[in-house]
């Protein structure tokens, strides 16, 4: 009788308790395998911490330097012709908009940094957060950067895209405007296609009506001469979040992701595929069909990755039908973007936040993840985990900021079995470029 | 003695204690659980494994879940806060005690932000005729670039810095713009999330107890 009251009740108890832990610990979707927790060495700064570095983008060049672009304020006198000044009386002091984008690089894996090189030589407001300078290189190593400015009236809304690159002699070519009409884009991105040749895109605000916020891309060689005009392949785009891209077919077909936002401000994520190397693109897919109806401004734009096999992997922030809902998600499609699995859920909204997002795809097609969620004391950490090419295990969520004041918007790179991942911090009016990275198992 | 697993109730009845004598005192009473409800509860466990062996099905996320922390909804006390405003005055929600107060969540980047302003600006300009305030919170935001902002679209209201998103947070502004009608007694008494019309801001006054 004692046996069996023992196997009836122990047991069953047993396996409660043993449930109850598992529940305690499991803090991440199914089929998490702790022992892909990576391991990070330690923070490392960029930039001159009395400038409050921000938004950092990293990219490795054909040589395998690690490259890293970021802004810094800019000291010199503010332009007096600037109309937005003459109100500066009804302050009590006037901090200074103007800041530059740099550029530094690293060939030890980021252990030691070259002197940051100031990129824009001219005195503007280069912008910053989601809206931040990105870098791309040539088969030549040589770097061509992207930045936003704020337009002729200091609106950071109706701004324009500027575009430098090495000039061979240690610096950097006179910045030059790429968008065709005065004030009007932002959000620029810049890659090198395979045929060497540039593509940039930017969210772009010349027509505000009857669909506001176009998708404009351009072309330029690799001496920067223009080889087309502004072009529109989209519209219907939110008007304050970042883009994506991917490549496949030795550049043919380019897959590009955004945030459209319809009639009713519901706000989802599509991609667009072009199949003749940019030139045109088909209708937008849906990725996913979240529901976010929101009337405001959450600046948080997707991200997308291809891996060897041609999957598209795509990450996103979204707040869903409801705030139950919110978080950071991912999905991927196999059939070279036609159609989407159901969305998973990387991370929940630990508050009611906008969070950012970011991934890298390595050459074993593991997927790495990395974003911005609020820590238990209401302080924005930047959070990483990695997806198997088994599209099923993934790695425990990992905190890998510890910020006084808020991280946030990570940027993340991969060369062979190293992640580097960098973010800005900011705490009060201080701000600051952090990095670090890990060597990664096989 | 009640056990709870998922939907599924199991109940331990003890026995009466049997063996007085000494030494038996001190063990714990028998227990007597019938097929039936060995059963119950072996299907109530296995069901609660089966599923959580489902992806994502009953799996915490890190950290608490949004919806813990009330929001201010309609109806409920204003969150009190302290900011530093674009000169230096420290402002809360105690500074504006005893007025109806209209608090407006923006940032210079934010297009939606930037639409709504030139009504903003309107009611502040009528603010003090009608006994209430206008206050702007700036988020997700530099102290540069809001200048740069105020100065571009002269506005002439009061702006705090929310630097470091403390108070974006406790009113749970996923973005900007947000705009809450506070009356004088400090109740929230309208929230327009998005960017202000007209009416909205003539319906959101009245409510907060402006009598125009």
């Amino acid at each position: 009788m004692k046996t069996q009251i023992r196997r009836s009740v122990l047991v069953p108890l047993a396996l409660c308790l043993a449930l109850a832990a598992y529940h305690a610990a499991a803090n991440d979707p199914a089929g998490t395998d702790a022992s892909k927790a990576l391991n990070f060495g330690p923070e490392q700064s960029l930039g001159r911490g009395n400038k409050n570095p921000a938004a950092p983008f990293l990219r490795f060049a054909p040589d395998g330097r690690l490259f890293a672009v970021w802004t810094e304020a800019d000291d010199r006198a503010v332009p007096p012709t600037n109309p937005a000044h003459q109100h500066e009386s009804t302050m009590r002091r006037m901090t200074s908009p103007m800041r530059i984008a740099v550029l530094a690089s690293s060939s030890d894996g980021g252990k030691s940094w070259s002197p940051a090189k100031q990129v824009n030589t001219g005195i503007e407001a280069v912008q910053a957060d989601e809206n931040g300078p990105k870098v791309a290189f040539n088969a030549d190593k040589k770097a061509f950067v992207v930045w936003s400015i704020p337009g002729e009236k200091g609106d950071i809304t109706r701004a324009n895209i500027r575009f430098a690159m090495e000039d061979g002699k240690g610096g950097f070519t006179p910045a030059q405007t790429l968008n065709e009409v005065k004030d009007a884009g932002r959000f620029p991105i810049i890659e090198t296609m395979p045929d060497g040749n540039l593509l940039i895109a930017w969210i772009d605000r010349r027509i505000d009506n009857p669909k506001p916020r176009q998708l404009y891309l351009m072309k330029l060689d690799s001496q920067g001469h223009a080889l087309t005009k502004n072009y529109q392949v989209g519209e219907g785009l939110c008007e304050c979040c970042k883009l994506g891209i991917a490549f496949a077919d030795n550049g043919k077909t380019v897959y590009m992701v955004d945030r459209e936002v319809d009639d009713n401000k519901v706000r989802n994520h599509v991609l667009r595929k072009s199949g003749d190397g940019g030139k045109t693109f088909a209708a937008p897919v849906e990725i996913s069909n979240d529901g976010w109806q929101v009337p405001s401004c959450p600046h948080s734009g997707p991200s997308i990755g291809r891996d060897k096999r041609g999957y598209l992997h795509v990450s996103w922030f979204t707040q869903g039908r409801s705030e139950s809902e919110a978080g950071i998600y991912y999905s991927v499609s196999k059939d070279g973007g036609k159609t989407f699995a159901p969305r998973t859920m990387i991370h929940a909204n630990t508050a009611p936040e906008t969070l950012y997002n970011n991934l890298v795809v390595g050459d074993d097609d593991r997927v790495y993840f990395a974003w911005s969620n609020i820590d238990s004391n209401n302080r924005a950490q930047v959070y990483i985990r990695t997806l198997a090419a088994d599209g099923r295990t993934w790695s425990p969520i990992q905190q890998v900021s510890n910020a006084k004041g808020n991280a946030g918007r990570p940027a993340l790179a991969l060369l062979k079995n190293r992640l580097y991942v960098a973010w800005p911090e900011t705490d009060g009016e201080q701000s600051r470029v952090v990095l670090r990275s890990a060597t990664l198992g096989k | 003695m009640k056990i709870t697993a998922s939907n599924c109730e199991f109940k331990i009845s003890p026995s009466p204690v049997s063996g007085e004598g000494k030494g038996e005192g001190l063990r714990e009473p028998p227990i007597r659980i019938d097929r039936r409800k060995r059963v119950i509860l072996w299907t109530c466990l296995l069901s609660v494994l089966g599923l959580s062996a489902i992806p994502g099905v009953g799996r915490p996320q890190n950290g608490p879940q949004v919806g813990q922390k009330p929001a201010p909804a309609v109806g409920s006390e204003a969150i009190p806060f302290e900011l530093k405003t674009l000169d230096g005055k420290v402002v809360g929600l105690e500074t504006f005690h005893g007025r109806p107060l209209v608090m407006n969540f923006f940032a210079s980047w934010c297009d939606p932000c930037r639409e709504e302003m030139p009504l903003l600006n309107q009611l502040a300009s009528k603010s003090n005729k009608d006994g209430y305030a206008i206050l702007g919170i700036a988020v997700e935001d530099t102290r540069a670039a809001v200048m740069q902002y105020v100065a571009e679209a002269k506005l002439v209201f009061p702006i705090a810095l929310d630097l470091n998103s403390t108070v974006k947070r406790a009113y749970r502004i996923f973005g900007p713009p947000a705009t809450f009608f506070i009356d004088s007694r400090g109740i929230v008494q309208d929230i327009v999330i998005g960017p202000m019309t007209p009416e909205r801001g003539r319906e959101g006054l009245k409510k907060a107890g402006v009598a125009r």
